[in-house]
């Protein structure tokens, strides 16, 4: 469905008074998000991830690589040709509170894109009314009782109401890929495993791809099965797998350090025995010739310090953990770029798992 | 010892429908050298509660009854004008939310600092920016750098820390962190709970940390209490209350948490809506609409928050052993879903 080959977008800055510097946002990523399929970016505030998440959906240009929709090279085609890739990948913004117009109703915000969709799509049976019909459906197929919440406003309705609303919008020009940028880090947790099993159920039941984007590592669990992790620190991925392996038997230190960030619920787990964490606070404009993770890893040796590593699949240099992993087993193969990558246990574990369960 | 002793508090908002309790007969103990987390939904009324202890309800809200014991000042609800100004940021310290918005924009923090300072008639303004460095230094900060900077050279994490020396450098005794987390990456709020930790146990602090992410409160609190409705609902140890949850909503709130252990499967999201000042219920429990063990007596009468083992309450008519035992089974939820 999306490939991504290398992609690179680098921003230019020019200060007042210090000159040119150059932002390396985006330092080659490629993934492959399959059909139905669902592929997690996972890393702290200023890696990259959102910059990603706006490049897929066109609002962004990225200046190497290649992004390809449905086998066509997009940076081959004109501005003009691309929407109508672009329109099958459709963003759900982190922001429910501002990403609705507060003097429009949901009727006017979901009518617009419904009718410019029934023009294209020609008169199939599709009458001034139909575009009612579906709107209709779509709040529907969200969980939202249609009658109740068209006439509403969006300052009528709650945090994950209006997240709902968002994903229905998306869902207008029916597309075949849902970027959800921290689509759940503004709702409360009570609401946030609602809209998780929203995007799964579409997964599931209308074949649409997601590309999951989150600092959050424990929500990525949730989009459902066969999805690929991503960890991306500086706008390069340091290590990839399936979202289980990642979690479960993380090798490098920056994915080690995320994972024990994660708050762990005393009394029903113990945090992990290896817990980590960076031994400074993220400094962009430090550079170093070597891994870009040296200078905040605590586990850095001098090599680190001059060679940077690049993505190697799991086992392949005799440093494996998990034997049973180590052949890289279908496509979605467990691939690190770490110099000494070491098992950790960082995640925290269920008390008494297995033993005394309820 | 209880540092700061809520009782009955009733706060109202004046709506077009008449004046409406945001939070209703809320009775809660800061302990000494405790941290106690609180945690509701949006439009609990948690932050409202926390707004009270400074009695600082934003109109068209008030303090209709209750009272509000802090320890070596007398009830601050009666106070007023001068002498509740110096309670504000002296005793009573606290970190607003988005703390990152709550710093002018055009003063450096260290001018701040002194204006905080000459408000509350310091009269050692040395000694005042020598103790705000040793604390931002000992959170890890820069001190010298960061009292020079204007807001926008720190990060989310470091303003939210700027925030949290605000709070202390005047020595306050109760520390009150409204939402310290909320907009922190993981990375940063894994720091920020470490160092709020940190200088609460220094200082010998009580600590109150409001938030909806029963997640991070779990990681650094003592005690929990849940908030449903304008009502506190369940209160105890947190580690008893994460283990042995009895009343519902902190069971499903518990449930409902997304998690990096155990089965995805298992996890359920609440059913419904969270109530808001209008549509909470005005007999009755107001959690029955969403509640999987609702009985008839929830309809008419509203369960009085009352201790039912050593250090533990709970505002439920069901027995806390049915809750125990029971299973999340399907709740009858009524209304729109979320």
């Amino acid at each position: 469905m999306i490939e991504a080959r290398g992609i690179t977008r680098t921003y230019q800055t020019h200060g007042q008074f210090t000159g040119t510097r150059t932002v390396h946002a985006l330092r080659g990523v490629d993934f492959t998000l399959p059909e139905g399929g669902a592929v997690s970016f996972i890393g702290e505030s200023g890696c990259g991830k959102t910059t990603l998440g706006k490049i897929l959906t066109g609002l962004e240009t990225f200046d190497g690589g290649e992004l390809v929709v449905d086998g066509v090279e997009l940076s081959a085609l004109k501005p003009r040709q691309r929407a109508k890739y672009f329109r099958r990948i459709q963003m759900i913004h982190q922001d429910p509170y501002s990403a609705l117009n507060p003097t429009r109703t949901i009727e006017a915000t979901l009518g617009d894109p419904l009718r410019m969709r029934a023009r294209e799509k020609g008169g199939t049976g599709a009458g001034p009314g139909a575009w009612r019909e579906r709107a209709c459906e779509l709040l529907t197929l969200v969980g939202l009782e249609p009658e109740a919440v068209l006439p509403k406003y969006p300052h009528q309705l709650s945090g994950g109401q209006r997240q709902r609303v968002v994903i229905a919008r998306a869902l207008t020009v029916d597309p075949q890929v849902l970027i959800a940028d921290e689509a759940v880090s503004m709702i409360d947790v009570s609401m946030r495993l609602g809209i998780l099993g929203l995007l799964r159920d579409l997964r599931s039941r209308l074949g649409i791809s997601l590309v999951f984007i989150t600092h959050d590592v424990a929500t990525a669990r949730y989009v459902g099965d066969g999805g690929e992790l991503h960890v991306i620190y500086r706008g390069e991925v340091v290590e990839r797998g399936l979202t289980d392996d990642v979690i479960l038997s993380p090798v490098h230190p920056y994915t080690q350090c995320l994972l024990s960030a994660v708050p762990i619920m005393r009394g029903l787990e113990e945090p992990g025995p290896d817990r980590t964490a960076p031994t400074r606070a993220l400094d962009e404009r430090t550079d170093t010739p070597g891994c870009l993770f040296e200078p905040r890893c605590p586990f850095a040796t001098d090599e680190c310090f001059t060679t940077h590593p690049t993505l190697v699949p799991l086992g392949g240099d005799g440093a494996g953990v998990g034997a049973g992993e180590a052949e890289g087993v279908g496509a979605a193969e467990h691939q690190h770029a770490c110099l000494n990558p070491a098992a950790r246990r960082v995640v925290g574990v269920e008390v008494g798992a297995g033993a005394a369960g309820p | 010892m209880s540092e700061v002793q809520v009782r009955g508090l009733t706060v109202e908002y004046q709506t077009s429908a008449g004046w409406l309790p945001a939070v209703a007969g809320a009775s809660l103990d800061l302990r000494a050298g405790e941290i106690t987390g609180l945690v509701g939904e949006s439009g609990s009324g948690k932050s409202t509660l926390a707004l009270s202890l400074l009695n600082a309800v934003p109109a068209p809200g008030r303090i209709a009854a209750g009272s509000i014991e802090v320890a070596g000042v007398g009830d601050v609800v009666r106070l007023t004008g001068r002498q509740l100004r110096k309670v504000r940021g002296g005793e009573l310290g606290y970190v607003f939310q988005a703390s990152q918005n709550s710093l002018n924009p055009l003063k450096t923090i260290g001018k701040q600092l002194l204006d905080l300072g000459r408000s509350h008639e310091v009269s050692d303004l040395r000694a005042l920016i020598a103790r705000a460095k040793d604390l931002a230094n000992r959170m890890g900060l820069d001190g010298d750098r960061v009292l020079d900077s204007y807001q926008h050279e720190l990060s989310g994490g470091m303003r939210q820390r700027v925030g949290i020396v605000f709070a202390l450098v005047l020595n306050a005794k109760v520390l009150i962190l409204d939402e310290p987390t909320t907009a922190l990456d993981m990375l940063s709020q894994a720091s920020v709970l470490d160092i709020v930790r940190k200088v609460h146990d220094e200082n010998q602090l009580s600590t109150l940390i409001i938030t909806h992410d029963i997640g991070a409160i779990s990681e650094i609190a003592d005690r929990l209490a849940v908030m449903y409705g304008g009502r506190i609902v369940e209160d105890g140890p947190l580690l008893d209350v994460l283990r042995r949850p009895t009343h519902p909503y902190t069971k499903a709130l518990i449930g409902a948490t997304a998690r990096i252990t155990g089965d995805v499967d298992a996890a359920r999201p609440l059913p419904g809506r969270p109530p808001d000042l209008t549509t909470v219920a005005r007999v009755g429990c107001v959690f029955r609409e969403r509640c999987p063990f609702a009985v008839a007596a929830c309809a008419d009468t509203e369960p009085p928050l009352e201790a039912w083992e050593a250090g533990r309450r709970r505002a439920c008519h069901v027995e806390p052993s049915t809750v125990l035992a029971g299973q999340p089974g399907t709740p009858a939820a009524v209304g729109e879903p979320a």
